[in-house]
């Protein structure tokens, strides 16, 4: 995701507004995620019934952790007994890009209630973040945006899992097999995002081949993090954000 | 598998995704975009995901190898997540179900 950071920041000292009314026109403008995360959500809620998961099971991973690549990557890693340690890594280290919005987010919106704020930040998203930052270049920054903006996007994201999961049609679709596949898909949709220009193709085949070695002999997830971990290190080795 | 393992990883992968979401904002202080730790958590995803789809594709075959392809291309020219996983699953399921 490119973070293109806003110049429009407010006195680190000042209370930010929390409105109604933003909150109100960030639903509206994000309304349309209802239908792409439920779909994207749906195929979730078809990947934990494969996994053997419960329809509350499901539904509250969808609802507590609620990160899609975050999901994707842990199903990734389903196997018995459940890898926790190597789950939990991979979770911290997909979603550390949150470090870096949330920080943006202090700085743009300067001081907030942290009743406002606090379950803001639970339900914030790649995209809602985005059209925030976006939003803050045109008009006075109001975290209210950021929740109307996220609301949709959650609502679209666990009601899909839902729906996904109860589905009737799922009997016949081997589920085996999108559990195995859909994680794979998903992360490979987010790439174009993280392309920073040539100067990424050399870390990213550093990941790529590392990976691919210890696959045989450590297992997909330590292979991804070995992997993944060295592509980062060439890549901050080098000048810019590639 | 018991339920209770599975409901301490969902509240356990919950908190880490929590405090990712929340650590920024309280932590905004002490990390500037320009730092070094900041580029570092700005260059991690991508690798992640380049070293997670190499090893994905090499235990997929040649299905996940089309799936996998056909979604990067649904992306590039659509930029619509949804449509890329779809296109992209279909033809993975396509390829498994006719032996390609």
């Amino acid at each position: 995701m490119a973070m293109t950071i806003s110049n429009q920041r407010r006195d680190p000292d000042q209370l930010s507004p929390f409105t109604v009314a933003e909150l109100r026109r960030g639903f509206v403008a994000a309304l349309p995620f209802i239908l792409s995360n439920g779909t994207a959500g749906a195929v979730m809620g078809l990947t934990y019934k494969g996994l053997g998961l419960g329809f509350a099971q499901s539904v509250s991973f969808s609802l507590v952790v609620y990160s899609a690549t975050a999901q994707a990557i842990v199903v990734s890693l389903w196997k018995l007994p459940l890898p926790v340690v190597a789950m939990v890594v991979a979770c911290a280290a997909t979603n550390s890009r949150y470090l870096i919005m949330g920080a943006h987010l202090r700085k743009m919106y300067g001081v907030v209630r942290q009743r406002d704020i606090l379950p803001t930040l639970f339900l914030l998203a790649d995209a809602s973040w985005l059209m925030a930052t976006a939003d803050s270049a045109r008009n006075r920054p109001d975290p209210g945006y950021l929740l109307g903006t996220s609301l949709p996007m959650a609502i679209g994201w666990i009601g899909g899992t839902a729906i996904g999961y109860a589905c009737p049609g799922a009997a016949g679709i081997p589920l085996g097999k999108v559990a195995a596949m859909l994680p794979i898909i998903f992360i490979v949709t987010l790439l174009p995002s993280q392309w920073r220009g040539y100067r990424t193709a050399g870390p990213w085949m550093v990941s790529a081949l590392i990976a691919l070695l210890c696959a045989p002999f450590l297992g997909a997830s330590w292979s991804m993090l070995i992997g993944g971990g060295c592509g980062t290190l060439v890549s901050a080795l080098r000048s810019g954000d590639a | 598998m018991r339920n209770s393992e599975i409901t301490i990883l969902i509240v356990v992968l919950g908190i880490t995704s929590y405090a990712m979401r929340a650590g920024g904002y309280l932590l905004a202080r002490f990390i500037r975009d320009d730092g070094n730790f900041a580029r570092l958590l700005r260059l991690a995803p991508g690798n992640l995901f380049v070293a997670f789809v190499s090893a994905g594709c090499l235990s997929g075959g040649r299905p996940m190898l089309i799936g996998g392809g056909v979604a990067l291309a649904t992306m590039a020219i659509t930029t619509r997540e949804w449509a890329a996983v779809g296109a992209g699953f279909l033809a993975a399921m396509i390829a498994s179900s006719t032996g390609i």
